[in-house]
Order: C-alpha cells, then sequence, then structure tokens
C-alpha cells in the first residue's frame, strides 16, 4: 500500500484535532486509546489517521452508514453487511469502541476546502474521453469489467481517487487482480484473476469471457504487478483531474454537495 | 444419555481390533505424522476418492488433528465444539458445545488443534483457557480446570498431550502480555501436577536476560503440543515470542525461554535444558513449530535428534538429550543474520529492528514456517514442512502495557508488489539439504501426514488436499475440498481398509481408494 509513505508524525494528531463533536469531557486519555485501537484494527482499510486509506474517508464527516455515535457504535459493532466492513462487537469491547468514535471525532477534517473541479466536465470525461465505462460501471450504465463505480464517493477518500488514477496499481481492488497467460500453442490472454492456484487458473477477459485451464497445459502464468486501468497522469491535465475527482465524489450522494 | 452409551458400545463391538488407529496429536510420541500404513500408496494414489463427508456446521478455521479409536473418531472445532463419529457412516455420535464468554482477546481466532485421549476420557482445551475432560463415550463433561484468565489474554488451542499419567498442556496469548507456561495435569480430577513457567521469575538467573529496567516479563507462549522421549523420560514443547511482539527496546537482553525448545522432566516440571533460536526476538518468530524427535547419523554418529523448521527460516537440528547445537541450514531467504555459530546463536545484522518507518525483513512475520503441523518419514529418511517465502516490512510502536490488551506494538506488512509465495520442502534432516520443494501460489496453510505407501500429503489455502512422492515430489493426486485448509490429515483403517481423513472448511471428508 502506498499509505506507509504518507504516515503522519503523531505530534500532528494534537494540532489538526477539532473535532466536530466533542469528545468525551474529562476523558482525553480516550482518544489517545482510540488512536492505538484504530491503528490495530481500522487503519489497514482506512488509512492512517482514517483517511488516505481505500475505506471511506472518516475525517470528512460523511458517512454512508449515519455519523452520529450512535450510528458510528452500530457500524463498529454489527459491520455493513455486503461490504468490506466487518463486525467488530467479537473482537471490540463496547468501551474501546466508544474510545475509536473519540480518537475518529478528534480526526474531523469537516471545514477542509470544497472540492474545486467541475462536476458537470468531470462528468462528461467519464462517459466520453476518458473512456472510465469501457471498464466501470455507474448505475446501470458502463461496464463491469473493473470495480463499479456507482458508490465510489462514499467508499473511497478523493485522495484515494486521485492516487488509484495516477499509479492505478498502487492499491487493486481484490477481485481485480490482473493475470497474463501464455498457452502451450503460443496463445497469450490477458484479464482478470478468478482464481489461481498451483493446479488451474480461471481469468476473464475484457469482453467477459472466461477462461479455465490446468496449469499443465499453459506454458506461463504471470501475476500483473500494474493494473489493467492506464494511468491518467498526463492523459488528463490538472483541471481535468480535478473535474473528473469532483464528479467521482458525487457518486453516491445523491443530495448532497461536492 | 442410555442410547448414547448403546450406540458407541455398539460401534466398538463391530470394529476390527486389527484396525490402526490414530492417537495422538502428532501420530506418535515423537510427533512424527508417520503411518506404516501402505495400502494407499504411490502406484494407486490417483483413484482416492471421498467415502463420506462430515458438517460440522461450525464457522471459522477448522485446525483440529483427529483422533481415532475404536471405531470412533474424536475431534473438536472452533468455538468451543467437539464430535464424536462413527467410523462407518461418517455420521455423529454425540456433539459437545459451549459458548465461549465475550468479548475474548485473541490473535488468530476460536480455534482449536485436537484432542488427546486417555482410558476412557478425553482432553480439550477450551478457547478461554481451560482444560476439560470429556467422557468418550458421550462426550459429558466430567472436570474443568483454569489454565489462565482469558481476562488477563490467555487462551486455549492447542491439543493436550498424554505423558505416562499426566495430561500436558501450553497456553496461549502472547501478543497479549500473558506469562507463558507448561502445565501437567491429573488426569482423574483436573488436579494441577507442575507448572513450568517459560519466563522465569524475578529471582531466577534467567530473568537477567530481560533487562533491569522493568519487571514486566511476557511472552513464551506453548500454543502447539509438545513431544516426548520415553527412553530419555523427557518433554520437549516449543515457546513463543516476547512481549511486546516488536519494541525490544523494553525488554533488553536475550529475553529466556522465549522462542526456544524447553526439554523438561515430564514427573516434575523441572527444566533439564533448553535451546534458543532466536535471542531477542523482535519479528514475532515464535519457536513453537513441531519439536520432532528423530534418531539421525550426522557424520557417521548416531545422534539423538530434536528437528525443528523453525520460523525465523532456518532449520535446526538438536541432541536432545542435552540441547547442545548440531545443525542449521536456511530453508528459505533469510536477510536478517550472517549465520549461526558453532553454539546455535544467530549473527545478527544490526538495523534489522522493526521500526517507526518499516524495515524490510525476510522472512516476514509469518515465518519461514509457522505451526501447521510437519511430518517426518522413517521409509524415506526425509522431513516434510511448508513455508512461507518472502519479505514483510516490520514496524513497531511505543505503548505502555495493560494487563489484557493487545501488546504487540505494531506488526508486519506486505511489501507493495511482492506477495510471499509458498514451498513445500522435504529435507535431509542430517544435512538440511533440501531434497525437493514444491514451489507454491502461497504458504500451504493445512499440515503434513507421511505414509509408508512413500507418499506425503498436505493442504493448500486453495483447499487443494495434494499427495506428492514423498521421494521425489512428484504431484501423485489432488482433491478440491472446496474451502481453505488449516488442519491436517491422519489415517487409519476401518475394517481393514485405509482411509485418510482432513478437516477443511466446515467438513471433515474421508478418503479411501474404490
Amino acid at each position: 500500500m502506498t499509505i506507509s509513505k504518507r504516515m503522519l508524525p503523531a505530534g500532528l494528531l494534537a494540532v489538526t484535532a477539532w473535532a466536530q463533536t466533542a469528545a468525551p469531557p474529562g476523558n482525553p486519555g480516550a482518544v489517545e486509546a482510540g488512536a492505538q485501537l484504530f491503528e490495530r484494527h481500522c487503519e489497514s482499510c482506512h488509512g492512517k489517521g482514517g483517511h488516505e486509506g481505500r475505506a471511506p474517508d472518516l475525517t470528512s464527516g460523511h458517512l454512508a452508514s449515519g455519523a452520529r455515535d450512535e450510528d458510528l457504535f452500530r457500524t463498529i459493532s454489527d459491520g455493513i453487511p455486503g461490504s468490506e466492513m466487518s463486525a467488530y462487537a467479537a473482537r471490540l469491547k463496547p468501551a474501546e469502541i466508544r474510545n475509536i468514535i473519540a480518537f475518529v471525532r478528534s480526526r474531523s477534517r469537516a471545514g477542509e476546502a470544497p472540492l474545486t473541479g467541475d462536476k458537470a466536465r468531470g462528468e462528461a470525461l467519464f462517459w466520453g474521453k476518458g473512456g472510465c465505462a469501457n471498464c466501470h460501471a455507474v448505475g446501470a450504465r458502463g461496464n463491469l469489467v473493473g470495480p463499479d463505480l456507482s458508490r465510489i464517493g462514499r467508499q473511497r477518500s478523493v485522495s484515494y481517487l486521485r492516487e488509484s488514477l495516477v499509479n492505478p496499481g498502487g492499491d487493486i481492488v481484490r477481485g481485480y487482480e490482473g493475470l497474463t497467460v501464455v498457452t502451450r500453442d503460443g496463445k497469450t490472454i490477458r484479464g482478470i484473476e478468478r482464481h489461481r492456484d498451483d493446479f488451474s487458473v480461471v481469468l476473464q477477459d475484457f469482453s467477459g469471457k472466461i477462461y479455465s485451464f490446468e496449469r499443465s497445459s499453459l506454458r506461463s502464468v504471470t501475476a500483473d504487478r500494474s493494473s489493467l486501468m492506464p494511468s491518467y497522469d498526463g492523459r488528463f491535465s490538472p483541471t481535468e483531474m480535478n473535474d473528473l475527482l469532483a464528479y467521482l465524489f458525487t457518486l453516491g450522494r445523491t443530495g448532497e454537495k461536492p | 444419555m442410555r442410547r448414547w452409551i448403546t450406540a458407541a458400545a455398539f460401534v466398538t463391538i463391530l470394529w476390527s481390533a486389527q484396525d490402526a488407529e490414530w492417537l495422538t496429536y502428532g501420530g506418535n510420541a515423537a510427533g512424527w505424522r508417520y503411518s506404516d500404513l501402505a495400502q494407499i500408496n504411490t502406484g494407486n494414489v490417483a483413484a482416492l476418492a471421498p467415502r463420506w463427508i462430515f458438517q460440522t456446521h461450525v464457522p471459522g478455521n477448522t485446525e483440529t488433528s483427529p483422533l481415532v479409536r475404536g471405531g470412533i473418531m474424536y475431534l473438536t472445532g472452533p468455538s468451543n465444539h467437539a464430535f464424536a463419529l462413527d467410523l462407518r457412516t461418517g455420521t455423529e455420535i454425540w456433539h459437545y458445545q459451549r459458548t465461549p464468554p465475550k468479548p475474548l482477546d485473541l490473535c488468530c481466532g476460536e480455534v482449536n488443534r485436537g484432542f488427546a485421549i486417555l482410558g476412557n476420557r478425553l482432553f480439550k482445551v477450551s478457547i478461554e483457557d481451560t482444560l476439560l475432560a470429556l467422557d468418550s463415550a458421550t462426550g459429558k463433561p466430567l472436570w474443568e480446570t483454569t489454565l489462565g484468565d482469558y481476562r488477563k489474554g490467555y487462551s486455549g488451542t492447542a491439543a493436550p498431550l498424554v505423558v505416562k499419567d499426566k495430561i500436558l498442556i501450553g497456553t496461549g496469548g502472547a501478543e497479549f502480555g500473558i506469562r507463558g507456561f507448561v502445565d501437567a495435569y491429573s488426569p482423574e480430577n483436573g488436579e494441577r501436577l507442575w507448572r513450568f513457567y517459560t519466563v522465569p521469575d524475578a529471582d531466577d538467573p534467567a530473568s537477567a536476560t530481560w533487562g533491569k529496567r522493568s519487571n514486566l516479563r511476557v511472552g513464551g507462549s506453548t500454543w502447539i503440543t509438545g513431544t516426548y522421549d520415553p527412553e530419555l523420560n523427557l518433554t520437549y514443547w516449543g515457546t513463543g515470542n516476547p512481549g511486546p511482539d516488536m519494541d525490544g527496546d523494553v525488554r533488553p537482553g536475550d529475553n529466556l525461554y522465549t522462542c526456544s525448545i524447553v526439554a523438561l522432566d515430564p514427573d516434575t516440571g523441572a527444566l533439564k535444558w533448553h535451546f534458543q533460536f532466536t535471542p531477542h526476538d523482535t519479528h514475532d518468530w515464535d519457536a513453537v513449530a513441531d519439536p520432532v524427535l528423530a534418531d539421525l547419523t550426522i557424520g557417521g554418529r548416531k545422534v539423538k535428534a530434536l528437528i525443528q523448521a523453525n520460523r525465523n527460516g532456518h532449520f535446526y537440528v538438536l541432541d536432545r538429550t542435552n540441547g547442545k547445537f548440531l545443525l542449521a541450514v536456511p530453508y528459505t531467504k533469510v536477510n536478517w543474520n550472517s549465520g549461526i555459530d558453532s553454539n546455535g546463536r544467530p549473527k545478527v545484522i544490526p538495523g534489522l529492528d522493526p521500526s517507526e518507518g518499516g524495515v524490510k525483513v525476510c522472512p516476514g512475520l509469518p515465518g519461514g514456517h509457522n505451526w501447521q503441523a510437519t511430518a517426518y518419514s522413517p521409509l524415506t529418511g526425509l522431513y516434510y514442512f511448508g513455508s512461507t517465502d518472502g519479505c514483510q516490512s516490520f514496524y513497531k510502536r511505543e505503548e505502555d502495557f495493560v494487563e489484557g490488551a493487545w501488546y504487540q506494538l505494531s506488526g508486519g506488512r506486505d511489501i507493495p508488489g511482492e506477495h510471499p509465495a509458498g514451498s513445500f520442502i522435504a529435507i535431509e534432516p542430517a544435512t538440511g539439504r533440501i531434497r525437493w520443494r514444491f514451489d507454491m501460489v502461497r504458504n500451504p496453510s493445512g499440515g503434513a501426514l507421511a505414509t509408508a505407501g512413500g507418499l506425503v500429503f498436505i493442504g493448500d489455502y486453495y483447499g487443494n488436499l495434494i499427495a506428492f512422492d514423498g521421494r521425489t515430489g512428484k504431484v501423485l493426486w489432488r482433491y478440491q475440498t472446496g474451502a481453505q485448509i488449516s488442519a491436517p490429515p491422519v489415517t487409519y483403517t476401518f475394517e481393514g481398509k485405509q482411509y485418510i481423513v482432513l478437516a477443511a472448511g466446515q467438513a471433515v471428508l474421508a478418503f479411501a481408494l474404490p
């Protein structure tokens, strides 16, 4: 992951702590205890300090499952069925969950400057010049070769999305790893890895066709280091990049202003 | 209750006295996981197929090594479940279950690795670290005794070991600041007969290996079953990491007896010798992997050896009479030392302790070889084990100790673009030479079994149970079980016919020839 390169010094925590909802008064230890729990249980997906991870930005104040303390408590305890957010009730005591909430509150950046891009221009780029819909879907439109982006504005932080556009191989979502196989008769097939063990390989090409091979029938099997998605660094101007991000940010946020 | 007793008696009557059983975690006291059975062999294993499947309906990783005796299979599941099955049909005779307390502080799930059996009693640990005796005919609990306080991070996952008239057992929890031990209990009433602490008392000279700054000396869990040499009357147990795992600054010194083998007198619990593989470990390289007892010829000399594929990346041979170091050979990529000296002490390369920014070390936090059961075949003379092959970035942070709380202080992470691969290795124990190696997408997550049929079995992360020619490493058979394999297979005969049995996912599968 790229997160480790951007680790925040611990001291920054105190400086940036401007809480949307105050941590429990008279209990400064809760934030510190929550920080340690967060590092252990949450950081690998939500990122150092709650943002720039692959999971939703917890510092933005926008949370799909509710942003009140009781919502956060329920989400952490029970998880979000059908998502990568698992239930922590068996792993964390209620007091520990409350400490994590105190920490998340302390990290709030709800007052930060909004995105500068034009979401209408970004939408046009997505469906036009960018060719994003060749692989990605939004709602009923587009293709399902890449991750479905219908709710990506809620699922990923803007900084994560920007990094993904520039360096798509930095964090490849599980289930979308690329694979190239060469058959014994010299045919090369590139696609998404659906299964790979020491005896068999299943992959799906960009048209959606599924191939299943015995390893013994293949000359080579190579896991792609890079993403199947091209980098948009240089392909899009900085303005276009901001426009696209402004559009992506709206996805799954009906009725919210970016 | 009566009908269960009747059913068990009925099965026992039908059971043929000549049948081969599987009576201990490691297959024998030396921990070989080897069977003399050869009905299933290199010539016919291609026809091996499932004969029955039992569903436990218990979620979680099933790591159990089943026992087989008197026509019945006894196995444990995760989350304090246990079953007795009829070998004829694979159907359930009894089911024991008790809901674990919540919350539990566990590193690795509510797993359990199996029973021990003595007379008409079965012995297992609960995840909340108690030792239980069950009546083998009914599964009814007979007594229970507390090993460690689960509210302080202690947990129970290992199969107990029967040594003469005692039940020996260790504890898990070294990520939670526990103090490890090996205990012996009376099978009659659960009375504790002795305890050996793997982390010494303050007045013990070995406590000087923990520095003087702190009284905190924690770790040294004992979460894999030990072995026993009846001739030497010694029992051997591997010990886990010191605590905190990643921050060694608070525990300057070698941190005895963590990351070690301890050889104990099973009558008294007295320490006879110890050997430490990784002094002052900061990479979570527990030394709990099977301590296998094998008599080898090294340089023309017969040696009563103890062999171990250690998590730190080296295969070791010790003299099990006295703990003297004989041999260490890396079996995977190792970058943390420049060799092992003649006393077995690694020449550690400085600067590779975990740091806030991350330090690349090979092997990674899972090892090397981790805990999965290994096999030693006297037929091929080879020792078989799985390995994770690659490197990780090791991180640390500083934090005060809170009793019962997670005390690992960060850990290991995969390096972007470098997914560790795995392998299944056949090594000559007398030399450490790798005879063959089967390279894999990732480490085999299950355990091994070797048989007189010239076969060695291993289960992988993707659900394949694989049979190899033990001499050459050629794959002769495989079967997709449908779930990650975390358990070792065992073998037995029923009514004269050989079976291979394995837990995978929530299923127990029994294989035989047509």
